[in-house]
C-alpha cells in the first residue's frame, strides 16, 4: 500500500462537506451552539446568506478582522435580525438571485429583543429560515434569565435563594407562538441530533416562506457542566421530555421525535450546576421543584404525544444511533 | 491581504484559521487502539474484534485470513472451545454477548468448503528446520506458525494418522470429518509428517536437538492414571478415554446397564453422553460443584458448561460434591458403588483436601465404574526433562526450564486446562519465539495491553438486538453421530457481525468528524497512519473532549498536555 503526507490544511479545504464556519472561533471548550450553527450551515449548503443577532455566536465567529463564516454573513443589532433578514430577502427578490436568507439569533435574541422584528418578518411574509440557538439564558453577557431559560434555572438574574429557587417562571413556547404567524413550517431539533438537523434545514430551506427552527444547544459554562458532556446533557433533554423535538405545519403538530424509554428529569437536571440547587439536602422546595419538572416533562409527553411505540429506527434512541456498514479497521 | 474600512469593518472568509485556539487546551484527544476484551481473553490469541470486523465490511476472506494468522483450526475450535472470548464480551453487559464460536465456526467451514489456502510465507531451501512431537493440535499450531513464519517443520507422531487427542471427542460435538479436513489442510501448507515415530523408541531427543534448530514437545496426556478404592480395581475396569477412543474407532462398548463415570471434566461429559445414548443409564459422580460463577474456581467442575447442561437434559444424573467411598463387588464385578457427599475444603495451611461427611452415605446401583479422572504424560524419551514430574513446566514463551532449544505446550504443560484453544495458543507463542531465537532477535511482547471496559463505551449510538443462538438438536433426536449443535445461516452471520460494538477500535461512524464544534477532527479518504480515518487537527482543538465522549468504540482517549 502506497503512503503519502498530507498537510493538514490540504486536508482541511478536502474535507467532504461544506463547512459555513471555519475552525479557529473563540467559542468555549464544547459549546454546543458552535456545533449547531456549523451543522445547520452544512445543512444549508453555500447558496445563503445571514443575518445574525448579537451573542455568543456573532462575537465568537467574528473577531475583528477575522472571520470565521466561509458565507455572505452581516452582524445585525440584538433587536433587528428579523428586519434585517427580511430587507436581504427583498434585495435578493428584487435582483433576481435566488440565494436564500438565513436569520440566526440567540434566544435572547428571539424570545425577548429581537421578538418584534421576528414577528413582523414572519407576518409579512418574507423567505427567511430563522434559526433560534437556544441555550436557555443570556450567555455572552454573563448567564442572566431570559424567557427561554426553564423553571427553576439558576442564572445570575435569577439566583436561588430563601424567596425562590431559580427562575420562578416557565421556558416561553416560542414555536407555538411563532407558529401562529401561519407560518409553513416551524420545528424544534437538537444539537444531540445532527440528523434531524439537517432534515430540518433541508425541509425548511425548500419551503418558500417564512420557516422558523428552535435548536436547543447546551453550554457548558452557563448551564454548568464539562464541555465533553455537551452531547450527552442535550441528549438527556430531549429523552426526558423538557424539550420535545417536534415539527408544526401551519401551528398543527405534524410529526415529533418519539421516547422510547422516558429518562426521569433528575438524570439531566443532576448534570447540570445551574439545577443544584434542586438536589439540596433537607430542603422541601426542592423535593416539590423536582417534582414540578417532573410533571413538566410528563405533561410535554402527553401534549406533543411523544411516547413512542416500541423501538423506532428514529426515535430519540435510535436517531444516531450508529448505522454500521461503514470501514471498522482491524 | 487588503482591507478596506467602510462605516463598518468586514472581514475575508475562513480568516480565524490564522488563529490558532489549539494553544487553548490542557488535555489532548488521541486515538488508542486497545485490545477488546475477547481478544484479551483468548487463549489462542484471535483477535475476534477485528476478524469480525472485516467479515463485517463483507471481506469474509480477509476475516478468515485474519482469524487463521492466531489460530489455524477455526473449524474445530468453532465447535469445541469453551468460549471465554464471549464470557469477555462487553455487549454481555449490554443486552447479549455476540456468538463469536459461531461466526468463528462459520469462517473455518467457509474455508473448508471454498478451499482458501492459508496465509503462509513461501519456503525456502535453506530454511532453518524445527521439530515438532505429537500431531494433535498444539504440535500442528505450532508447526503452522513456524511455516507461516518461513522456517521447515518436521511433525513426528507415534500413530498414522494427525490430529491426536481431538479424536477422542465425539463425533456429535466434533464430527471427525471436520478434524481430518481441517488438519489435512494445515499439514498442506507445508509441513512435513512423519508418522509412527515415538519418542524413545523410534527417535530420541538428543538426536532432533543434533538435527533440529529447536524442538517443540506436544505429547499430550495419552496414559490413564491409575485408579482404585483402598486398592481394589474391579477386573473389567475401562477408563474414560480408552472407551471414547473404542467408540471413535470401531462403535463399540463394553455391554453394561447402567454405569457411573467418575470424574467431571470434559472427557467425563462426554463419555457419560455416549453411554447414555446407547441405553446405558448413567452417573456422574464428582467431587466439586456445577459450574457458577460465584463458587471459588477450584470447586468447579472443569466440564463445558453447556456440554454439563446437555448432559442433563439427555438424563445422564450428575452427583456432585459427592466421592466413591467403597465398591460393592460380586466376586470380581462391580454391582453397586457407595457414594458419600464429600467437599474440597482448605486445611489451616491453605492446603486443599477432601474431607468425607459421615452419615451421607448412599448406594448407587452400577455395573460399571468407569474413571474418567485425567491422564498423565507418557514420559518416555522425555525422562530428563520431566524429572520425575508429570508435567513440563514452561516460561511465558514455552520454554522448557533450562532449555533454549526445547519448547513445550498443550496438555502436557502444567497449569493448562486442557482446551484445544490453549493447545493452540501455546503452539503460536512457542513458534513465535522459536523463530525469533533462531533470527536472534528480541522475543516478542505478549502483553496485549487493558482491555476496553464497558464504561468506556457510549451506549447511546447502539441498538439494543437479540443474539442468534445456534440450532440444538431436540433430545430426542440425538445420536452419537449427528452434530448436536447446528449453523448459524449466512444471514444470521451478518447480523451478529453486526452487533460488535468495535471496542477499542474505530469503526468509522463520523461520531467525531460530526460532532466537533470546532471543526477540528479532519476526515481523510485514505487511511491514517493510526489505522483510522480521522486525524486531529491540534492547532485548533480546544481539548473539550467531546469527541472521547461520545466515542461509541472508546477509540479517542484524552490525554493531559505536558
Amino acid at each position: 500500500m502506497s503512503t503519502q503526507e498530507i498537510s493538514l490544511e490540504k486536508l482541511r479545504v478536502r474535507q467532504p462537506r461544506f463547512e459555513g464556519i471555519e475552525s479557529g472561533h473563540r467559542a468555549c471548550l464544547g459549546c454546543g451552539e458552535a456545533l449547531a450553527a456549523r451543522l445547520v450551515t452544512e445543512a444549508a449548503g453555500p447558496d445563503v446568506m445571514i443575518a445574525n443577532a448579537t451573542g455568543c455566536l456573532e462575537i465568537f465567529t467574528t473577531p475583528w478582522p477575522e472571520s470565521a463564516w466561509r458565507l455572505p454573513w452581516m452582524h445585525s443589532l440584538f433587536e433587528n435580525t428579523g428586519a434585517i433578514a427580511a430587507g436581504m430577502e427583498s434585495a435578493l427578490k428584487a435582483q433576481g438571485k435566488p440565494t436564500k436568507v438565513l436569520a440566526f439569533g440567540g434566544d435572547g435574541g428571539t424570545f425577548d429583543i429581537g421578538f418584534q422584528a421576528l414577528s413582523g418578518m414572519l407576518e409579512r411574509g418574507h423567505n427567511v429560515l430563522y434559526v433560534c440557538f437556544d441555550n436557555e439564558a443570556y450567555m455572552n453577557t454573563g448567564i442572566q434569565r431570559s424567557s427561554s431559560t426553564p423553571h427553576a434555572a439558576m442564572t445570575t438574574t435569577s439566583p436561588p435563594g430563601s424567596e425562590r429557587m431559580g427562575k420562578r417562571h416557565l421556558k416561553k413556547d416560542i414555536l407555538s407562538i411563532v407558529a401562529s404567524h401561519h407560518i409553513p413550517y416551524a420545528a424544534t431539533s437538537s444539537v444531540a441530533y445532527p440528523s434531524d438537523i439537517r432534515k430540518k434545514v433541508r425541509r425548511a430551506i425548500a419551503i418558500e416562506g417564512p420557516t422558523f427552527m428552535q435548536i436547543h444547544c447546551p453550554c457548558p459554562l452557563g448551564w454548568g457542566h464539562e464541555g465533553a458532556h455537551s452531547i450527552e446533557v442535550a441528549r438527556l433533554a430531549v429523552q426526558t421530555g423538557l424539550f420535545p423535538v417536534i415539527e408544526l405545519e401551519r401551528r398543527e403538530l405534524i410529526g415529533s421525535m418519539p421516547i422510547r424509554e422516558p429518562r426521569p428529569v433528575t438524570e439531566y437536571l443532576a448534570m447540570q450546576q445551574r439545577f443544584r440547587h434542586l438536589f439540596a439536602k433537607n430542603d422541601s422546595r426542592a423535593v416539590e421543584e423536582l417534582a414540578h419538572i417532573q410533571a413538566l416533562a410528563d405533561h410535554n409527553i402527553k401534549h406533543f404525544n411523544l411516547r413512542g411505540e416500541g423501538a423506532d429506527a428514529l426515535d430519540s434512541e435510535g436517531a444516531d444511533t450508529v448505522r454500521r456498514g461503514g470501514m471498522r479497521r482491524s | 491581504m487588503t482591507m478596506k474600512l467602510t462605516r463598518s469593518g468586514f472581514a475575508l472568509p475562513g480568516t480565524t484559521l490564522s488563529y490558532r485556539t489549539g494553544t487553548w487546551r490542557t488535555q489532548r484527544p488521541q486515538h488508542l487502539h486497545s485490545a477488546a476484551p475477547c481478544h484479551a481473553a483468548c487463549p489462542a490469541g484471535e483477535d475476534p474484534q477485528a476478524y469480525i470486523a472485516l467479515l463485517d465490511e463483507g471481506k469474509p476472506r480477509q476475516a478468515w485470513e485474519k482469524l487463521v494468522s492466531a489460530n489455524p483450526m477455526p473449524a474445530i475450535t468453532g465447535r469445541v472451545c469453551p468460549h471465554p472470548c464471549e464470557g469477555g464480551c462487553n455487549r454481555g453487559e449490554y443486552d447479549s454477548p455476540l456468538a463469536i464460536h459461531s461466526i468463528e465456526r462459520y469462517l473455518g467451514d467457509l474455508a473448508l468448503e471454498k478451499n482458501w489456502s492459508y496465509p503462509v510465507a513461501v519456503q525456502t531451501s535453506g530454511a532453518a528446520r524445527v521439530a515438532v512431537i505429537g500431531a494433535g493440535p498444539s504440535g500442528l499450531s505450532a508447526a503452522y506458525h513456524l511455516t507461516r513464519m518461513g522456517l521447515k517443520a518436521t511433525v513426528f507422531d507415534r500413530v498414522t494418522e494427525i490430529g491426536g487427542t481431538l479424536f477422542s471427542i465425539p463425533d456429535y460435538r466434533l464430527p471427525r470429518d471436520v478434524v481430518r479436513s481441517e488438519l489435512g489442510r494445515i499439514l498442506a501448507t507445508g509441513i512435513e509428517f512423519q508418522p509412527n515415530h515415538q519418542l524413545g523408541r523410534d527417535i530420541y531427543l538428543a538426536d532432533l536437538q543434533q538435527d533440529f534448530a529447536a524442538v517443540y514437545l506436544a505429547p499430550g496426556v495419552m496414559q490413564s492414571q491409575d485408579w482404585s478404592i483402598d486398592g481394589v480395581t474391579p477386573r473389567d475396569l475401562h477408563q474414560g478415554l480408552q472407551l471414547l477412543k473404542q467408540w471413535g474407532d470401531v462403535n463399540s462398548l463394553p455391554e453394561m446397564k447402567s454405569a457411573a463415570v467418575i470424574g467431571g471434566g470434559n472427557t467425563a461429559i462426554d463419555i457419560a453422553r455416549v453411554l447414555q445414548y446407547n441405553g446405558v443409564k448413567t452417573h456422574i459422580v464428582i467431587h466439586s460443584s456445577m459450574p457458577d460463577p460465584n463458587n471459588p474456581l477450584e470447586d468447579d467442575m472443569r466440564a463445558i458448561p453447556r456440554e454439563i447442561d446437555q448432559a442433563l437434559e439427555e438424563g445422564v444424573q450428575i452427583h456432585t460434591h459427592h466421592g466413591i467411598k467403597r465398591l460393592i463387588l460380586r466376586g470380581e464385578k462391580v454391582t453397586g458403588i457407595e457414594i458419600v457427599r464429600m467437599r474440597k475444603l482448605r486445611n489451616e495451611k491453605g492446603r486443599l483436601h477432601r474431607v468425607a461427611f459421615e452419615g451421607t452415605e448412599s448406594i448407587l446401583h452400577v455395573d460399571q465404574v468407569i474413571p474418567a479422572i485425567g491422564q498423565v504424560i507418557d514420559p518416555t524419551g522425555m525422562e530428563k526433562l520431566l524429572r520425575n514430574t508429570s508435567y513440563f513446566k514452561i516460561d511465558a514463551y514455552g520454554r522448557v526450564e533450562g532449555h533454549n532449544d526445547i519448547f513445550a505446550g498443550g496438555d502436557a504443560v502444567e497449569g493448562n486446562g486442557g482446551t484445544v484453544t490453549e493447545a493452540v495458543g501455546n503452539g503460536r507463542i512457542a513458534a513465535e519465539a522459536i523463530a525469533a531465537t533462531i533470527r536472534h532477535q528480541s522475543l516478542p511482547s505478549l502483553d496485549r495491553g487493558a482491555a476496553v471496559t464497558f464504561d468506556k463505551l457510549n451506549m447511546a449510538y447502539f441498538e439494543h438486538g437479540e443474539r442468534a443462538e445456534q440450532p440444538i438438536l431436540p433430545v430426542g433426536q440425538r445420536t452419537c453421530e449427528a452434530e448436536i449443535e447446528g449453523d448459524l445461516t449466512a444471514s444470521q452471520i451478518a447480523a451478529e457481525a453486526h452487533r460488535c460494538f468495535a471496542c477499542g477500535n474505530c469503526m468509522s461512524c463520523d461520531n467525531c468528524w460530526t460532532l466537533c464544534p470546532d471543526s477540528s477532527v479532519l476526515k481523510t479518504q485514505e487511511i491514517a497512519s493510526d489505522g483510522s480515518h480521522y486525524v486531529f487537527d491540534y492547532d485548533y482543538c480546544k481539548g473539550c473532549g467531546l469527541c472521547a465522549n461520545e466515542c461509541p468504540c472508546g477509540y479517542i482517549v484524552m490525554v493531559d498536555e505536558l
